[in-house]
């Protein structure tokens, strides 16, 4: 394994800012090796990746002969970031996975998103991990764009999530690493699990086994270990139900996270602790799966609560 | 004038948040219309200044209120929230409502927010955005137009400000509400403010004189105002940049808005701990500085100086 320095500044007081890069290759170098790229930490405050990977490379230093292809990881894209509880670059507050694919001389932030882009450019596949916000907790599950469904669908379903969510293309969405590295050629999925800040180790071993499992079925691992990835449900066969809160207030949940719910099921209330007040009651708008449930409780009118997919009620 | 609530939101322990217009309904029916959107972020000090300032001209200081001949609509804040408390964005999410254009009424709070102001804003003949650069620099007043095939420059030019910067058009701008007004077939304009956390007047009169010159020329205020400058457009393309090579302690030497001869010294890094200067910024080339750089420490690799060339 080496680390390589992708991009770096010099900050004002005697300390260097440096994002890295480690490769696990081979031993036997070949041509036409396949490469993978595993991303995280664009986003400060979503650590979920960071123990996915640590699982990652912890194994792939236990097995080092099981490898067959090129596996490079950038585990700290906002490297100050996520040392300082930033979801944005610091200073700039810009949320580098809107500034894709940047450029060598635009801001200090669009530099470094540039950089990523060119060492990952080539890479066969690449996997994004985010673990949504410090508000919302989520199952594990992938996000794909419709533009780009046909190549990294068969990719997603390999991952072990639970869910694929098949979104329709947005403008504003191109400014992500995913649709960047898409464009160029590389198939990139986006994870999104867990929740901001913390990390959730089931969630972790699950993502550890989904890409040790693809890597394996790409020829990037050789091993006879085998490893099982969960059948995810698809956004296609269902919809997706969402739940902004009416009020503004404290918001108690009734619900797990990942419950199985019928409609009108009580998902929670909006509370006031000044008056003992329940300003209101939630109901489930439709049956399914609780897949997204808020976890931090201060919400304003229009704050998200909860996301359900389920068949539509007929 | 009357004031109009154009959003009212809750919070769990503030008072609540409320958005207000102050409408000017002109004094001829066939005059065009105006609306000017001040604060949307917390640190937009000069547009919130710039447009309360509006409110005062034309409701005291330009007499008769015949002079007012289309409706004005002015918001001078839009993010009170953000501003009371010295935060750039929403305060909860840190959400940006400049980019939550044009809203949605079921979505997030901000995409609330900015449905409740883009309903109260559309159907206008012009629309003035106050906005300040999102890069830690600050430039000279400036208006900004994306290439978006709706951007009206000959408009741009009767602020009578020395630039127009006309931009390509880039993802995350189709979310902003210039390009969402502009789809709606308002003209709209995004003035560019230095970024200054106290008010500097000399910018803050040209802004204002400029909006003055705007309203004046457009049909909107009977109101003489002396001449501003014929507007240069320039592209990306026409603009020279600066990087600093080090980092350390950064002092300006040429403010923006001041000319320069190429190989000017127009600032310096200084070791931030044995005080040395470590580095002399050379101007590129003739020119005037339009943006630079606002903070007095420095990264290595920061975009330092933006110059538009002469000769
Ligand atoms: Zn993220």
């Amino acid at each position: 394994m080496q680390v390589k320095e992708i991009f770096s500044s010099q900050l004002p007081v005697g300390e260097t800012l440096s994002i890295k890069r480690s490769r696990f290759e081979p031993f036997k170098k070949s041509d036409n090796l396949k490469r993978i790229s595993i991303v995280s930490g664009t986003h400060g405050d979503e650590l979920e990746g960071q123990y996915a990977i640590y699982l990652l490379t912890s194994w792939l230093s236990e097995n080092p002969d099981a490898i067959s292809g090129i596996i490079d990881i950038y585990p700290a894209v906002n490297a100050l970031g996520i040392d300082t509880i930033t979801r944005g670059f610091p200073l700039y507050e810009v949320d580098l996975n809107r500034v894709f694919p940047g450029g060598e001389d635009g801001f200090l932030p669009g530099q470094l998103v540039h950089a990523l882009v060119q060492d990952v450019k080539g890479s066969d596949i690449a996997i994004d991990i985010h673990s949504s916000n410090i508000f919302l907790r989520e199952i594990p599950q992938i996000r794909i764009n419709k533009e780009f469904s046909n190549s990294t669908l068969p990719l997603a379903k390999e991952l072990n999530c639970d869910f694929i969510w098949i979104h329709d293309a947005v403008t504003v969405l191109e400014a992500t690493f995913s649709h960047t590295m898409n464009s160029l050629g590389t198939k990139t999925l986006v994870v999104e699990m867990g929740v901001g800040m913390r990390v959730t180790k089931e969630y972790g071993k699950q993502l550890l086994c989904g890409m040790l499992n693809l890597m394996k079925k790409e020829g990037i691992i050789t091993t006879e270990k085998s490893f099982e990835a969960r059948e995810p449900f698809l956004s296609e066969v269902g919809e997706v139900f969402y739940l902004n809160s009416p009020s503004s207030g404290l918001f108690v949940p009734a619900l797990d996270h990942c419950a199985i719910i019928k409609k009108n099921e009580k998902i929670g209330t909006i509370v006031e602790p000044l008056t003992g007040t329940v300003l209101d009651t939630l109901y489930a708008p439709n049956g399914g799966i609780l897949f997204t449930l808020r976890e931090f409780p201060v919400v304003y009118e229009g704050s998200l609560l909860a996301r359900i997919f389920g068949e539509k009620d007929r | 004038m009357k004031i109009v609530e154009i959003a009212k939101f809750t919070s769990l322990n503030r008072a609540p948040l409320v958005i207000e217009g102050y409408l000017f309904e002109g004094s001829d029916p066939e005059a065009p219309s105006v609306a000017v959107v001040g604060a949307m972020e917390g640190k937009n000090i000069l547009p919130l200044y710039t447009a309360s300032k509006l409110v005062d001209f034309l409701k005291n200081k330009i007499q008769n209120e015949d002079k007012i001949k289309g409706n004005i609509l002015i918001i001078p804040s839009i993010n009170s929230y953000a501003l009371n408390i010295n935060e750039r964005f929403w305060p909860l999410d840190k959400t940006d409502i400049n980019m939550m254009f044009p809203g949605y009424e079921l979505g997030e709070t901000t995409q609330r927010i900015a449905k409740k102001v883009f309903d109260a804003i559309c159907g206008y003949n012009y629309g003035i955005i106050l906005e300040s650069r999102d890069d830690l620099s600050n430039c000279i007043p400036y208006v900004k137009l994306f290439k978006s095939g709706f951007e009206d420059i000959e408009g741009a030019k009767t602020f009578g400000f020395r630039l127009i910067s006309h931009k390509e058009l880039t993802p995350i701008d189709t979310v902003t509400l210039q390009y969402n007004w502009q789809l709606w077939e308002t003209k709209a304009y995004s003035i560019i403010c230095p970024n200054a956390n106290q008010i500097d007047i000399n910018s803050s009169n040209e802004i204002f004189e400029g909006i003055v010159q705007f309203l004046s020329k457009n049909g909107l205020i009977g109101y003489k105002v002396l001449n501003g400058f014929e507007s240069t457009v320039a592209t990306q393309d026409e603009v020279e940049i600066v990087k600093a090579p080090k980092s350390g302690i950064f002092i300006t030497t040429r403010k923006e808005g001041t000319c320069v001869s190429k190989d000017d010294v127009i600032g310096q890094i200084v070791h931030s701990l044995n005080g040395e200067i470590i580095y002399n910024f050379l101007a590129p080339c003739n020119g005037m500085i339009v943006c630079c750089y606002k903070n007095g420490l420095i990264l290595e690799g920061t975009l330092t100086f933006r110059l538009i060339g002469s000769g």
